[in-house]
Parts: C-alpha cells; structure tokens; sequence
C-alpha cells in the first residue's frame, strides 16, 4: 500500500497572504519579459534549408519547361492532386505538357512528385501562403506553377546532396 | 446661484462623470486583455489601432451585429431585464464618489467633482450594491438551464455573503472619520500619514477582498468559471444583453475601486502637496483608482480560483468575525478617546 504523506504548509502559506504577494510579484516581473509573439504579416515565416513547400515546375534557362509529361509524378502523388495531358513538341525531347494543374487543396507537401521526375522538372518550393477566395482558383494550372530554375535552385542543391547516393546523371 | 445655473453645473459633471466611468469600463476590457497577454509573454490585441485602442470600439460594433438569442422556455421580460438590473446599480453608484475637490475653472467655483453630495453617500451605495445582486438571480433563473441556475444560485450566495464584510469595514471607517457623506471621510484623510490604510490595516485588507468578492471578480469567480459551470449565469445571453453584463460588472470594479481609494487612501489627496490645485489631486484620485483596477487584472492571471465551499467558508467564518472584532475595537477606541 502506498501512503502518501502530504507536505505541512509552513506558517506563510497558511496565513495566504505572502504567498500571495509572491505570486504578484513574479506575474509583475514576467510583464517586462520580451514576448514570443511572431507579428505574422510583417514577420515572415521562418524558413531553412529542409523547408518543404509546394511544388512548382521548372523552367530551364532558354525558356522551355523542362517536364515532359511522362505522368510518373502524377501515378506517385498520394492524394490524386496532379492531373497531365500530354502533347507533342517540335525540341529534340518531343513532349510536352499540354495541361499540367495541381489541385493546390488536395496536395499535401509530401514531396513524392518531386522524388518521382526523372527529368528534374518539378520540385517543393519555399512557397507555404495558400489563401484565396473560391476553391476554384485553388487549383493551380501550368502558368500558376511555372517558375524559373534559379527561383528554385536552393531546393535543387539541397536535394542533390542528400540523394547523392541515388543520384544517376540524367540523359538530357 | 441660480436654480438654472445648478442644474447645468450638475447637468454637465453627470455627463462628463458618466461617459467617463462608461469609457473606462469599455477601456478595461481592452486592458484587461493586453496586461494578461504581458503577463503571459505575448502581446494582447495590437491590430485594431494603435496599441489595440480601438478594440472596445470593434467588440462594441460586434455585439451591436450579433445575433439576439432567447432560449426556449425563458421567462422573456425577466430575461430581457436581468442584464439592465445587474449594470444599471454599478452606473448609479458613481453619483457619490467625489473625484476632486473644490473645481475653479476661471475664478468660477463649482463645488466637488460629484453628481451628488448625499450627506448618506455611504448608506446608498451599499444599499444599491445590493440591487446587483437580484440582476445574477433573475439572469440565472430566467435563462431557463441548468447551468445558468447554479451559477446564478452560486453567485447570489456568495455576494450577499461578502456584503456582511463589505458593510462591516466601511462602517469602521465611517466610525473612524465620523460621517457617511463620503466628501467629508475624504477631507478627514488629508496627509498621507492621516489615511485610513494606517489606523485600519485589518479593514483595508477585508475591503480588498470583498470587493472581488462582491463584483464576481477572480479568485473568487466561481459563479462564471468557464470548466465549471459553462458560463454561469451569463451562458444563455447573447450580444448585446452580455455585453450589459459584462459592462456591469467593469463598472462595479470600477466603482469599487474608486471606493478603496476614497476611503482608505484619502482620496483626492497628493502625498507630500496639500495645498494642490484641484486637476493635480484629480489626478492623483485617477492615478489611485487605476492602480487599484491594475490590482483586480493582476490577481485575476496569478490566483488559482477558490472552491466554492472554501469560499462560503470564509467568508462566513473567518471575514465576519474579524470584521466584527475590527468594528468593536474600532468603537471602543473612539468612544474611549
């Protein structure tokens, strides 16, 4: 059987008084402390190197998106977010995307699209606000997602050197 | 002076007192939101204006938007009139408390900064603060649900108990400075060494504390703590009536401290300047009664709340006797002077 022994109050927690004294006075103290609030809209979200935002297709440097609508990204996303139609193109890589929409409400950051490309095309952003004001400009179609490569190069680097172990050079 | 005269000087001191006793309830609840947040690492509300200013205007508009419910079964004059008989006494007390003497404005002299100089000051506010009362009741009993009862029932108790200490220690300080008009307890506390808080240290104590009692005030809010019972007595009121509620209870505070201050801390009188002008000692009432307000939010987010028995309990058996024993030895001590 366990006993348990309650401790005596000492003659200034009984008389109440001091101890409450001293509980004003720490909550006076604690006023003057700084204060943790993040001003939101002015204070921007912190972000690092392992940041995982949306996903955002690349654009390559003579202007030409770099996805070829192979649909792996597509068959990999978890939540059915990624809808592509296919088209031809007259570059030596002879396809391209004729309607590439991301369904920004049903995507949920996993980064799986962006581990599935075999052609570097798509990759997780830094980018986190999504508010609008209907559900249909939520779902996001080829102009909303395109972005040039240097706008997504930090991202680029950072996943090269952690799949360095997997990483094949590319055909193209 | 004129009769017409007169009924202007009080007409313009009624609203200058009233609106600025309205202003302060309403400024309150934005202070009471920022100091908790200061004492809680955060910052309070900051968006609305400068420093949050403007917020008591923005809750004013939204209580003035929402929605009126009336719960089914509810008795509806009683419902509708609990909110008004609950704030209504704590507005009417401000009538008597004088914020500052003699007011010369271009050689003009008008008389204290009081609505009224009821030579009974004391008798009437106690005897309204005990109309507040009946505004828990009929809120709790006309809401038609059990929590409101309860809660209703529960606050009812407890401020009726506390109103015995209430009494009992103003009365030795009317017993003290030997009158109830309450501009003549102030003029009997001129230097800081003459103020009540010295010769009556017990009574200042249980003032204190039954003045959080009476206004439902924490630690001892038991009536209208969230865990427990909801939202007490207030649970079923919508908008605009709990916002009655709440000014209410603001304005009582604020009465209440005013109170302290004119008959403990000698009201109107600066420390170390009797012969101050009359703005100067306003101030000096205004700077008093806001810390005593500051004291009702500091206790409030660092007390843990009293049961209920607990409470009943001492306020029967420890307040009422020690302020028994104050008031006798209080008598003894003038009579035998």
């Amino acid at each position: 059987m366990v006993i348990v022994k309650r401790k005596e109050l000492s003659l200034s927690e009984k008389l109440y008084i001091p101890e409450v004294l001293r509980g004003l006075s720490i909550t006076f103290r604690k006023m003057f402390e700084p204060k943790i609030t993040r001003q939101y809209p002015e204070e921007p979200l912190p972000k690092t190197e392992v940041t995982r935002g949306q996903p955002r297709l690349v654009v390559k440097e003579d202007d030409t998106i770099a996805c070829v609508s192979c649909g792996l990204c597509e068959a990999a996303c978890p939540a059915y977010a990624i809808t592509i139609d296919g088209g031809e193109t007259d570059r030596s890589i002879e396809r391209e995307p004729v309607r590439f929409d991301i369904d920004m409400l049903r995507c949920i950051l996993c980064g799986f699209c962006e581990e599935a490309c075999p052609k570097e095309a798509i990759y997780m952003s830094d980018e986190l606000e999504l508010a609008d004001y209907t559900r249909e400009a939520l779902i996001y179609d080829m102009d909303k997602l395109k972005r040039p490569k240097a706008a997504l190069q930090k991202r680029i680097d950072y996943v090269k050197r952690i799949n360095t172990r997997w990483q094949t050079p590319s055909s193209t | 002076m004129s009769g017409w005269e007169q009924f202007l000087i009080v007409l313009v001191k009624t609203v200058v007192i009233y609106g600025a006793v309205i202003n302060v309830a309403a400024l309150m609840t934005l202070a009471e939101r920022k100091f908790s947040a200061f004492m809680q690492y955060r910052i309070g509300p900051n968006r609305v204006g400068p420093f949050g200013l403007l917020q008591p205007l923005a809750d004013g508009v939204k209580f003035i938007f929402k929605e009126e419910l009336t719960p089914d079964g509810a008795n509806p004059w009683l419902f509708r009139a609990a909110p008004v008989i609950a704030a209504l006494p704590a507005m009417m007390t401000i009538a008597v408390i004088p914020f500052a003497p003699d007011v010369t404005i271009g050689g003009r002299n008008f008389g204290t900064l009081s609505i009224a100089d009821l030579d009974i000051g004391v008798l009437y506010i106690l005897a309204l603060g005990g109309l507040s009362v009946y505004g828990v009741i009929l809120g709790g009993w006309a809401s038609n649900s059990k929590y409101s009862l309860l809660g209703g029932l529960r606050a009812s108790a407890q401020m009726i108990s506390y109103e015995l200490t209430l009494i009992l220690t103003i009365l030795a300080v009317v017993v003290m400075s030997g009158s109830l008009n309450l501009r003549e307890i102030v003029e009997a506390q001129p230097t800081i060494g003459s103020w009540h808080i010295w010769t009556q240290p017990l009574a200042f104590l249980m003032f204190v504390v039954a003045t959080f009692a009476e206004t439902n005030r924490h630690p001892f809010d038991f009536s209208e703590c969230e865990p427990e019972l909801v939202g007490g007595f207030h649970t079923e009121y919508s908008a605009m009536k709990w916002a009655m509620f709440y000014i209410g209870e603001y304005s009582a505070m604020t009465v209440m401290a005013s109170l302290t201050v004119v008959l403990f801390l000698g009201g109107w009188s600066v420390p170390f300047w009797p012969e101050a002008p009359w703005f100067v000692c306003l101030a000096s009432f205004l700077a008093k009664t806001g810390f005593f307000l500051f004291l009702f939010l500091w206790v409030r987010w660092t007390l843990p709340r009293f049961r209920f028995d607990q409470l009943m309990r001492m306020g029967w058996k420890l307040f009422l006797p020690l302020a028994l024993a104050n008031l006798l030895i209080t008598g003894a001590f003038v009579a035998l002077r």
